[in-house]
């Protein structure tokens, strides 16, 4: 298959009023590709994700510069629909957070958001979606139960299908398994394998083996730099920057 | 900063220094033996590769435990991979020792043939050849590594010379056959030696750069 690039970033830089967190990145995320992002607290790992589906809008005093790009669309251009970006930008976050509501009305969430009223239509999506999710066969006889009924690594599955519902083309997720146990954390990572198929996945780990079993390609930030950028394979066995080298086997610092 | 895998790497690489001092020293007996005809050193090798074959079996050990444990990657990752090989090749080579050792042993109880300065020479290439690969895994040199490869082919040029030599003397001396064949056999032992000294600084090229440059010319010509 041929790499396609999904999303792509020109000499982004990226403000929080006067702390430069993000400096002059330049890389592309590729189509149907997990792209993993690494780097201790505090690098801007975080902060890159949260600018492809412009969630740092909603901090005041911030500003971007350089270009990031979904389908060669400028993302920050101010005419861009932010609600329709976040329709095709979906995020699923550290901790699960499924809404007060039934497993049913929390994948159905998005759909009636963005103002689809046929219910025969949310039955089919909210069965796909969780089965898209791994979770159909585990709730399918309590729909009508409470989302936060669920255990953990139910409930972080719960938002990806929430998320997989209105068929975004790339799901961010942040650090999804950090707070789930290793059965569950695996779980997640299978499902991962299984998304990528349909969507473009980006994510943030803390956990360096995640990042090598689940992504195609993995991107280095240190400091608010990308240090490094390339296969996952290689950059896990030939890493070409010391600096990298020194992180991922624990020489940092 | 310096972790619990860091000082365990440092185990491990003091475990294949040992390995490899023990099975330089079974080399250099070996030769030595069938060169002096002396079986004390010959019966030395023989005794001597359970201490070789003990550290094979703990460097498996430690570096399956470190794999599992650890989760080590990038240079980490290549330098357990690369131990586990050389120790492979380290065991190799021992194993070899032991054999010219025996035919040391058979042979030492026989009129002498006229071939001690051939074999010394060529277990001298031998010798020097593990002794530079060894020492540019300690030193983690890529040159000297690619130097102890390019040697290989003068020890396949010395067996060949050495195999005609031996070969044309039994046709003259047939009731030295025996004695002749056996000559042979250790001629191929130290030409094998070679070959896994090179395998040895292959990896050490390999635990540096990363790449495999094990049938390199093979694929360079076949692709």
């Amino acid at each position: 298959m041929t790499e396609q690039v999904k999303v792509s970033c020109r000499n982004l830089h990226f403000y929080y009023s006067d702390f430069h967190a993000l400096q002059d990145i330049t890389f592309d995320m590729y189509q149907h590709q997990a792209t993993a992002l690494i780097g201790p607290s505090g690098c801007g790992k975080s902060t890159f994700l949260r600018c492809i589906n412009r969630m740092n809008d909603l901090i005041a005093g911030v500003r971007v510069e350089g270009s990031l790009t979904m389908d060669g669309q400028d993302l920050n251009d101010p005419a861009h629909d932010v609600v329709v970006l976040r329709r095709r930008v979906g995020m699923v976050f550290q901790k699960p957070n499924p809404f007060p509501k039934s497993i049913y009305e929390n994948v159905a969430y998005g759909l009636r958001v963005n103002g689809v009223s046929d219910r025969n239509f949310i039955d089919t999506r909210v069965e796909e979606s969780l089965k898209l999710a791994a979770l159909w066969d585990e709730v399918k006889d309590r729909l009508d139960q409470s989302g936060l009924s669920l255990s953990g690594g139910q409930q972080q599955r719960l938002c990806i299908a929430r998320a997989m519902a209105v068929e975004p083309e790339v799901l961010l997720m942040d650090e999804p398994a950090s707070a789930l146990d290793p059965i569950a954390t695996q779980k997640i990572e299978e499902l991962i394998h299984e998304l990528k198929s349909s969507f473009t996945i980006i994510i943030v780990t803390h956990s360096m083996q995640q990042a090598a079993r689940v992504s195609d390609r993995t991107a280095f930030f240190y400091m608010g730099r990308l240090i490094e950028v390339g296969p996952t394979s290689k950059l896990f066995t030939r890493p070409e920057n010391k600096q990298t080298e020194d992180y991922i086997t624990g020489r940092f610092g | 900063m310096y972790t619990h895998l860091h000082e365990e790497i440092e185990a491990l690489k003091l475990k294949v220094l040992k390995m490899a001092a023990l099975t330089e020293e079974a080399v250099g007996k070996a030769v030595r033996s069938y060169v002096k005809k002396d079986l004390y050193l010959a019966e030395e090798v023989q005794d001597g590769d359970v201490q070789v074959n003990r550290l094979d079996v703990e460097i498996d050990e430690l570096a399956l435990r470190l794999l599992a444990l650890e989760q080590p990657v990038a240079g980490d990752l290549r330098f357990i991979l690369g131990c586990m090989r050389i120790s492979v090749d380290l065991e190799r080579v021992a194993d070899e020792a032991v054999n010219i050792a025996e035919r040391s042993i058979m042979l030492s109880s026989r009129p002498p043939l006229p071939f001690q300065d051939d074999v010394a020479e060529m277990g001298g290439k031998a010798m020097a050849m593990l002794q530079h690969a060894i020492q540019a895994f300690t030193s983690g040199n890529v040159e000297a590594a690619l130097q102890v490869c390019s040697l290989d082919n003068e020890v396949d040029v010395l067996n060949h010379k050495n195999m005609r030599k031996v070969i044309e003397y039994m046709i003259h001396e047939t009731p030295a056959i025996e004695r002749s064949v056996h000559t042979i056999i250790l001629i191929r032992r130290l030409e094998r030696i070679g070959d896994l000294a090179t395998n040895i600084a292959e990896s050490v090229v390999f635990i540096s750069e990363g790449v495999n440059i094990k049938h390199k010319r093979y694929f360079d010509e076949h692709q």
